[in-house]
């Protein structure tokens, strides 16, 4: 065996999950090998860090604690639970209301007001007649002097 | 109390039945999450809001999957937005408080055994080493490895949890050793410890 060889599968004999053969070849060769018999018990060791972490001390304050702070966000979790609801309540009439004084705006400005017109049509006859010099002095009149 | 009593208890809820809860299911949420994020008193704080979240959705779990299921489900979940959070603010955080934090973790790990420095130092050497290949790790095979390795489960266990086939789950677990002997044989090399 090959020490590239027993690189890619050292994990698997040290967890021993290679098949019965294998698992003699790399015995064989970690017992020839110094330097990858130095790399496997490094390896091993690495790897025991796992057992050790494996079950971490319980607190004993472990619920108290979650208590205290389920207690302390009990006002946020009623704010929460409200707050969605009011939104979702809120939030279509608002646009409803937007929606129907948009159209209403509409309707009002595009609406003909023909009382006005009328009135602005007579002011702007009025001084077009002000201006107007061709009724007073006809160009005629000048030709013909 | 048995599961099915508890969880009708709680979603009448019965206060009791929660401290009984947290009382069965602490050790392994705690676990769960600090298989993740390698730090006890993150874990516990993601393992308390998993429990906060049991306490609030009880009525939301439906009885065709197993408590410890939901509950593992929740913890890999709460400890991957954390990850990601954290990633975030890390960006935000200074060097100096890198730099603080960086030394004041390195004197706490001395200072836990004055006894045997030497040893708990190449030992916390190494976990270091080990956390920084299985947090390199893609996130799935992350979260795998850890279910199999911390919390020992099964490989049709994972696959409940991660809502994955078994093979899915088989070959997860083979790419991630895989990685982190590779991980780990770079270290070597370099002589890292």
């Amino acid at each position: 065996m090959k020490c590239k060889t027993l690189h890619k599968d050292l994990i698997f004999f040290l967890e021993k999950e290679l098949p019965e053969k294998e698992m003699e070849l790399v015995k064989t060769h970690l017992a020839e090998c110094s330097n990858c018999a130095l790399f496997a018990e490094e390896m091993k060791k690495t790897l025991g860090i796992l057992e050790a972490e494996r079950s971490p001390a319980v607190n004993p304050f472990f619920y108290t604690r979650l208590k205290a702070k389920i207690e302390n966000r009990e006002p946020e979790i009623k704010q929460v639970f409200w707050k969605p609801e009011l939104v979702r309540v809120l939030q279509p009439v608002l646009f409803s209301v937007l929606l129907i004084l948009g159209i209403y705006t509409g309707i009002k400005i595009g609406q003909p007001t023909p009382a006005q017109m009328i009135s602005v049509n007579a002011a702007d006859q009025e001084i077009i007649s002000f201006l107007n010099e061709m009724d007073s002095e006809p160009i005629e009149g000048f030709l013909m002097e | 109390m048995s599961e099915t009593e508890i969880i009708r208890k709680l979603q009448q809820g019965n206060e009791q039945a929660f401290k009984e809860l947290v009382e069965n299911y602490q050790k392994l949420v705690v676990n769960t999450c600090f298989g993740m994020v390698h730090n006890i008193e993150d874990a516990e704080d993601i393992a308390q809001e998993v429990f906060i979240e049991v306490f609030r959705s009880i009525h939301k779990f439906r009885a065709d999957s197993k408590l410890s299921t939901w509950l593992y489900r929740m913890s890999v979940n709460r400890s991957l937005n954390f990850i990601r959070d954290n990633k975030r603010s890390k960006w935000f955080q200074s060097f100096e408080d890198s730099v603080q934090s960086k030394n004041a973790v390195h004197e706490n790990l001395i200072n836990k055994n004055t006894d045997h420095p030497g040893f708990e130092l190449e030992n916390s050497q190494r976990a270091k080493l080990l956390h920084e290949a299985i947090d390199s790790l893609p996130q799935n095979q992350k979260v795998a490895f850890t279910l199999s390795k911390y919390e020992e489960l099964s490989y049709q266990e994972i696959s409940g949890v991660m809502e994955l086939s078994v093979s899915s789950v088989e070959s997860l677990i083979h790419r991630a050793k895989k990685n982190l002997q590779k991980k780990l044989y770079v270290c070597y090399k370099k002589r890292c410890i």
